[in-house]
């Protein structure tokens, strides 16, 4: 059998990607070397937001995913752990909760329910935050999923619509025709044969590019959280601080008062708390190549940053600590495209540290590319041609 | 001890009280290594991480799949070793962590 299309990648954007081709009524592989959610999205956490986003498309495609993971908790049989929980934003200094606020305005001029919360507010809402504390924003549709669960929902409601998976299996090459179309895939279980290839490994693409001569600019950005013993109720939404957006775009400028360890390890405060009653303490972004190991400096000053906002913290139990990375693209803008040099041949990539939030989006927009429909909105600004555009004008 | 032995309403991880028998269903489900079974039931994501039940969800991998020891991996090691509180974490009490 020849199949319509085959994803390269069971994470949560192959995954997804995978289970809206099959609802089209296309024949569908799924290719990953490892297990199913081996990659970043069993090494993160867990949220979905719109109020990490930048304004524009970012925060449109985040909110439409949002809005479909909703419709996909309501359908599907597999429970992913769809909670919506909100999104509290927290503001140290004036000079931060000025910028909060310039930002709510402008998120919810455009339609976003978004708004600046007093400190009273804010600890009815958070009583065990730090009481010095200025307001924050408050994005009340903001939810958490369990990451990994997504990955299997996606793969099991995938499997009822005929999609076929091939889990620990490794590609050797991938064939192209004399006139460079997408023909096979090789693999230690057999040769594939494929009409297409939507190439969505994260952080690994460029190497699946390399199959087929593409250099696709993905990088893997760290991160590394710790997780406490399981304890009672000392936060009830995702909270973060003002800071976070700091390091996440290089571009905002904009010093917190912090130690020099915080600062060096780019450590910005987020926790939230799990299904299972344990809470997820982060977080950093750091360039350390594909080396996942803990950090113990970046422990202490995640520890510390934490203690900063939740000083209850001190007496509890940390049990672990994880590290992934995020596809990296320099422009933070993800690829989702088909590519014009090699026919039949897709990427869905570089989602950076919004991967699980814009999964169903991503799936929901790549099926329709492949279709040949009109995607919900316009995504030119997500081709892959941009970069070799951007070389030729340098 | 063969994984025979271990009968299905055992609770094999007693942190989180996941029996023998749902490991067994994680396995069907496409689980093939200690982090596999982990993530499809929370076995080893405990007080104790693993360190009691890994060696019984290692020789239920083994009998189920006819694999080795070897092949049914292990979970992967991070720190702390033991818990820690957060407010030691933070003075840098971790370096022997
Ligand atoms: C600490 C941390 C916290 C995060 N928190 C969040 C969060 O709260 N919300 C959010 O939205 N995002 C978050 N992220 C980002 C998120 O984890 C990623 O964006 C997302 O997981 C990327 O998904 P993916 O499917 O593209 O990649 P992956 O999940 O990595 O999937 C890629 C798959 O491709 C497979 N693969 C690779 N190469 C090959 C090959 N040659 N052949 C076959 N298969 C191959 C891999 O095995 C892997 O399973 C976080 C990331 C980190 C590190």
């Amino acid at each position: 059998m020849i199949y319509d299309v085959t994803v390269i990648g069971a994470g949560a954007i192959g995954t997804s990607v995978a289970y809206h081709l099959c609802k089209k009524g296309f024949s569908v592989a799924l290719i990953d070397r490892g297990d199913i959610a081996s990659g970043s999205s069993s090494h993160c956490d867990a949220v979905a937001l719109i109020s990490d986003k930048a304004p524009g498309l970012d925060t449109k495609m985040g909110d439409a995913s949002i809005r479909h993971y909703r419709e996909l908790a309501e359908s599907f049989s597999y429970d992913f752990e769809y909670d919506r929980k909100g999104c509290l934003y927290v503001c140290e200094t004036e000079e931060e909760l000025a910028a909060a606020s310039s930002y709510a305005k402008r998120q919810a001029a455009d339609g976003y329910d978004m708004k600046i919360v007093d400190a009273k507010t804010m600890r009815e809402m958070e009583p065990y935050l730090a009481d010095d504390l200025l307001g924050g924003i408050w994005t009340p549709g903001d939810i958490a999923v369990c990451p990994y669960k997504v990955c299997f929902a996606f793969v099991e409601e995938g499997k009822k619509l005929g999609l076929k998976v091939y889990p620990y299996t490794h590609i050797s090459r991938i064939r192209l025709s004399a006139n460079r179309m997408v023909e096979a895939v090789e693999t230690d279980a057999g040769d594939i044969l494929t009409k297409r290839v939507i190439n969505c490994a994260g952080v690994w693409a460029p190497d699946v590019g390399k199959l087929v001569g593409l250099d696709i600019p993905i990088q893997p950005r760290k991160g590394m959280n710790l997780i406490s013993e399981q304890t009672k109720r000392i936060v009830w939404h995702k909270v973060m601080e003002f800071g976070y957006m700091m390091s996440k775009f290089e571009s905002i400028n904009f010093r917190r008062n912090v130690s020099s360890l915080v600062e060096e390890y780019n450590v910005a405060f987020n926790i939230e708390y799990t299904k299972a009653d344990n809470i997820l303490l982060g977080g950093y972004r750091g360039f350390r190549g594909f080396d996942v190991r803990s950090e113990l400096e970046a422990m202490q000053a995640i520890a510390e940053r934490g203690i900063r906002f939740y000083p209850c913290l001190k007496g509890i139990n940390c049990i672990r600590s994880y590290a992934g990375v995020r596809p990296y693209v320099k422009d933070h803008l993800p690829v989702v495209s088909a590519v014009d040099e090699v026919p039949g041949f897709y990427i869905a990539a570089g989602h950076e540290g919004d991967g699980i939030c814009l999964s169903p989006i991503t799936g929901k927009l790549m099926a329709q590319l492949v279709a040949g429909e009109t995607t919900d909105f316009d995504i030119r600004r997500l081709r892959f041609s941009r970069f070799t555009e951007a070389q030729r004008t340098a | 001890m063969s994984s025979k032995g271990i009968p299905d309403d055992m609770l094999v991880c007693r942190c989180e009280e996941i029996t023998a028998d749902e490991i067994r269903q994680a396995i069907r489900e496409g689980a093939r290594d200690v982090t596999g079974v982990k993530r499809r039931v929370r076995a080893g994501m405990g007080l104790c991480q693993g360190r009691i039940c890994e060696k019984f969800v290692q020789q239920i991998l083994c009998q189920e799949l006819h694999m080795g020891l070897v092949q049914t991996g292990r979970s992967t090691a991070r720190p702390p070793v033991r818990p820690v509180p957060f407010g030691e974490l933070a003075r840098g009490c971790g370096n022997d962590l």
